[in-house]
């Protein structure tokens, strides 16, 4: 498994990306412009699962609405995301904050797109207001512990 | 550019010789914890401006009405504000020379304050007239001038706000 690593690291777009003084900080930047979309586009629908939020909206109107941006912003993490993981990939393999960050996102993609999306979805006033705000509660301590662990990447390895 | 700098500097210099800031320098895992809240509260923040933006833009939440998307999301969006600028202040405190010559923490200090005059703008220009276009599924000029420049601001701040610590290599003065 660390071979692996080591070997994604020593790709040539890998080494390029840490050569040059100024892709790997842009990338990084673009990464957190696309966070607070997809930070704006989580909050909305959770948000409204609280009762707070487009309150007089249904819930799943507020959902679809959000969803364009969702995805939108999803692949612009992930974009912005897999050179940073290519140029960084032996360092990435021995910090636990990459593999917490990788095992929350895991965990709140599958939450988002199941449990999350069926509740949303599902026909006005068919969950109760306990339901919606645990569900929102989740997903906001979930999505908060993948940026947590993300930010941490950088401090301790 | 260093006379630019000179009264800021003996401010700066003068904050760092607080014992809290040589506290906050000094502690190994205080600063980078208000990194991270610096970053949640930036989520909060952006996310509720930057999907305000797309409805002012006419592009995002289009079945809400403006009014109602600006007054749910304003106490989320102060809440936020208040955060990021306590956390901020924290970052600056804790390492004041750190920031006093670098140009790019500058500039992102220059554009928040250019995003606040064009939100102040919108409030006191465009969103006079916000009866004519509330619920019309396309606004204005003025609002979608409003929203564009909103996210382009926001997303300058973000970006300059990350690439502070890089101003050091690449800029020697």
């Amino acid at each position: 498994m660390e071979q692996y690593f080591i070997d994604i690291a020593s790709w040539s777009v890998s080494r390029a990306i840490n050569e040059s003084p100024w892709i790997f900080p842009l990338v990084q930047a673009f990464h957190l412009v696309a966070l607070g979309f997809l930070a704006g586009a989580v909050l909305m629908v959770d948000l409204r699962l609280l009762g707070s939020g487009f309150s007089q909206q249904p819930i799943a109107r507020v959902a679809r609405d959000a969803r364009p941006w969702l995805m939108g912003s999803l692949v612009a993490m992930v974009l912005t995301g897999v050179p940073q993981f290519i140029s960084l990939a032996t360092k990435e393999y021995s910090s636990p904050y990459f593999r917490w960050k990788m095992l929350m996102l895991l965990i709140a993609l599958i939450f988002t797109f199941t449990v999350k999306r069926f509740v949303a979805y599902a026909p006005e006033g068919r969950f109760g207001g306990g339901v919606t705000k645990v569900v929102a509660l989740v997903s906001l301590g979930l999505w908060t512990s993948v940026a947590i662990n993300g930010r941490l990447i950088g401090f301790f390895s | 550019m260093a006379d630019f700098f000179a009264p800021l500097r003996s401010l700066f210099e003068y904050v760092a010789e607080f014992p809290s800031s040589i506290a906050l320098r000094e502690s190994q895992y205080v600063m980078p914890w208000v990194f991270v809240l610096h970053v949640i509260s930036m989520c909060m923040f952006a996310g509720t401006i930057l999907m305000m933006d797309l409805r002012l833009l006419g592009v995002g939440y289009m079945q809400t009405p403006f009014s109602q998307v600006q007054r749910r999301l304003f106490p989320w969006q102060m809440a936020a504000m208040f955060l990021s600028s306590a956390t901020g202040l924290a970052l600056v405190w804790g390492n004041p020379m750190n920031y006093v010559t670098n140009i790019i923490f500058w500039m992102k200090m220059m554009t928040m304050v250019i995003a606040g005059v064009n939100a102040l703008a919108f409030h006191f220009i465009t969103e006079y007239a916000l009866v004519n276009w509330d619920t019309g599924p396309r606004p204005p000029f003025g609002a979608k001038l409003a929203g564009g420049l909103s996210i382009a601001l926001w997303a300058n701040v973000i970006v300059s706000g990350r690439l502070i610590p890089y101003a050091l290599t690449w800029f020697r003065s």
